[in-house]
């Protein structure tokens, strides 16, 4: 690793820790001061840019939010006892067959102001059509969706414009939520710096990586900041440290009163959430 | 003062794991010390250390420690442009930090003692 | 309205993108317009309309395709279906435009004893009709490809049906052949009026089609409200 690409990546840590941001810029240029004056390799001054950033977290008392290398859990802040409030989301009795195969029966699920709803269940379990149906992109055979508020929905893959540049998406999807040019651009460069991306330039979408492109499906959800977010496996293509970056987002969005369902088959964060919604039939379980 | 450092210099032979303890002991005692002498900046402090006989100190194990006295307000810290080259955080010595060193240079002093006593029996015998 | 302007300046962005179809489509009319204009003069005009509604009507479906995946969310982030389908229309209607007026020009200082106001007209009327053509088989149909099919079909058989036939009444460029009739071979203004109004109907009936098509896409399914 060159020394530009090793004080990225600690910039990166430190942010992920939590540190001021003018201390982490201090730290980062002080380091970058070492490196120009010693001219050796930042690996063998500091060592990886995790550790050397949980050393510096760990000696101005930052607080900690990840766990040790090589693992993907994420501690979540600790929240206080009643931060739920209203109920944002409600479904009811939602059933849905494909041809004859039923794939949803008699779903509910309610989420309040404040929580993170987990839809898990094996692959074909309905976890996507089930979010597609409270996003009103699908019709359930029975059952109904009721939404206090507005709506935000991020798709698996897809759901961005090949040939427009990431602000041009911003201000698209900014002009639908009552947002001008200068507030869309600057509310998705600001959902887009909490996943650790800068999306200035003039790359079009369909240039982008596949993680990249999915940070851009997130933000343009989260533009307008509505009350109740559908994420459909948002992640796919993020590496570990974003991974960890969209989590703490979920987190903060929470912590906002944001009502949120995130589809995940990831179960180590399960006990981060406040409701688990388990679509595995039944008779799978018992299998 | 410079008996300290005389005293860390003695510790160059021994092997890292146990060098690695006893400077975790008296690194920010060290750092505080060379402070005392006059201001500086991690690259200087991290040479002065070494031309010390202390040995190399890494930058991911010094910085922490400088942080960690700035956080408690034994130094304080400043961004200027030195006499050549880019600007540098310069550390200096605080009335509290110099109080903190004086009495624990002491305690050191004591300590160093005993533990000299001890071990110069077995050097002599 | 500032919705429709969005969507409208950012589906134009995306069409001028497309580099290689945007010089596909300014040169495909001229081929078929150097094909015939040795041989037949009249009939190299009939062909380059002809081209010109093929190729914008390509355009438009591939637009309309494209945009499928984003539609839906955008609806979801406050946009009315009217408003997505009329900014799309209005940006494919403004590319035709600046496609059409070079091969005008064209026939204007490269044919004689033409009708050129009456050239003007199909072209207008070749805009305004192949965009929502494009933009209707993109709703109506699953995939590009067999879009593309049917409006290989469809101009195919608008070269070869005689105008004066009825059955080619049917064709949506129909108009096209008779104002050209009108144009080139100075026959009386019934041709004009019959033509006119073929090529008016067919653009309100082909936007009636795409609105109603982007209406029932996109609606507020009846198990989702919002309180």
């Amino acid at each position: 690793m060159n020394s530009d690409g090793w004080l990225r990546a600690l910039a990166a840590e430190l942010h992920r820790h939590g540190l001021d941001p003018d201390l982490a810029r201090h730290v980062v240029a002080e380091s970058a001061t070492h490196l120009r004056d010693s001219g050796e390799s930042p690996l063998q001054v500091f060592g990886p840019p995790s550790t050397y950033a949980s050393a510096v977290a760990e000696s101005v008392g930052a607080p900690r939010h990840t766990a040790g290398v090589g693992t993907a859990r994420v501690d979540a802040p600790a929240r206080a006892p009643q931060t739920a409030g209203p109920v944002r989301l409600e479904v009811r009795g939602i059933t849905k067959r494909y041809r004859r195969r039923p794939v949803l029966a008699g779903v509910d699920l309610t989420v309040r102001a404040g929580e993170i709803a987990a839809v898990v269940g094996a692959n074909g379990a309905g976890k996507s059509t089930f979010l597609r149906i409270c996003a009103g992109l699908l019709s359930p055979d029975s059952g109904r969706v009721r939404v206090h508020g507005t709506l935000g929905y991020c798709p698996q893959s897809g759901g961005t414009a090949d040939f427009l540049h990431p602000e041009e998406h911003f201000v698209l999807v900014g002009a639908g939520r009552g947002l001008n040019r200068t507030q869309a651009r600057a509310a998705g460069r600001a959902h887009a710096a909490a996943l650790d991306w800068e999306p200035a330039g003039r790359t079009q979408a369909r240039h982008l990586s596949g993680g990249t492109r999915q940070k851009l499906n997130l933000v343009m959800a989260a533009l307008g900041e509505p009350d109740v977010l559908l994420l459909d496996e948002p992640y796919q293509g993020f590496d570990r440290g974003t991974y960890l970056d969209f989590w703490q987002q979920l987190w903060r969005w929470r912590g906002d009163g944001r009502a949120i369902v995130v589809v995940t088959h990831l179960l180590n964060q399960l006990d981060r959430v406040d409701t688990v919604l388990d679509l595995t039939p039944a008779r799978e379980m018992s299998a | 003062m410079l008996r300290q450092l005389a005293g860390c210099a003695t510790f160059f032979a021994v092997d890292q794991e146990r060098r690695g303890q006893w400077l975790r002991g008296v690194l920010d005692l060290c750092v505080l010390a060379l402070l005392h002498r006059r201001e500086s900046y991690g690259y200087e402090l991290a040479q002065s250390l070494d031309a010390s006989g202390i040995g190399p100190i890494q930058g991911g194990t010094l910085y922490p420690v400088l942080l960690r006295l700035q956080r408690t307000g034994l130094v304080s810290a400043q961004w200027r442009e030195g006499a050549s080259g880019p600007a540098r955080k310069y550390y200096r010595i605080t009335p509290a930090g110099a109080d903190t060193l004086r009495r624990t240079a002491v305690d050191w002093d004591a300590f160093a003692r005993g533990v000299e006593t001890v071990l110069r029996e077995v050097q002599t015998r | 309205m500032t919705k429709i302007w969005t969507v409208a300046e950012l589906a134009l962005r995306e069409v001028v993108r497309r580099r290689g179809v945007l010089l596909i489509l300014l040169v495909f009319p001229l081929a078929f317009y150097a094909s015939r204009r040795d041989d037949h003069a009249g009939q190299s005009i009939r062909f380059v309309c002809l081209g010109l509604s093929w190729a914008l009507s390509t355009a438009a479906l591939f637009a309309g395709s494209a945009a499928r995946g984003i539609e839906p969310r955008l609806r979801l982030s406050g946009y009315r279906a009217h408003h997505l389908h009329l900014g799309r229309l209005l940006a494919l209607w403004t590319v035709g435009a600046a496609l059409s007026v070079p091969y005008f020009l064209l026939v204007r200082f490269d044919q004689d004893d033409v009708r050129y106001g009456a050239i003007a007209l199909i072209m207008a009327l070749t805009v305004a009709t192949a965009v929502p053509f494009g933009l209707a088989l993109s709703a109506i149909l699953p995939r590009e490809l067999e879009g593309t099919l049917v409006l290989l079909i469809v101009v195919g058989l608008q070269m070869v049906l005689d105008p004066a036939d009825t059955a080619a009444r049917a064709l949506p460029f129909w108009f096209s052949r008779e104002i050209g009739t009108y144009a080139i071979d100075h026959t009386d203004s019934g041709y004009l009026a019959r033509g006119l109004v073929h090529g008016v109907v067919l653009t309100l009936t082909l936007t009636t089609l795409v609105a109603t098509a982007s209406g029932i896409r996109l609606r507020q399914r009846r198990h989702l409200s919002f309180e």
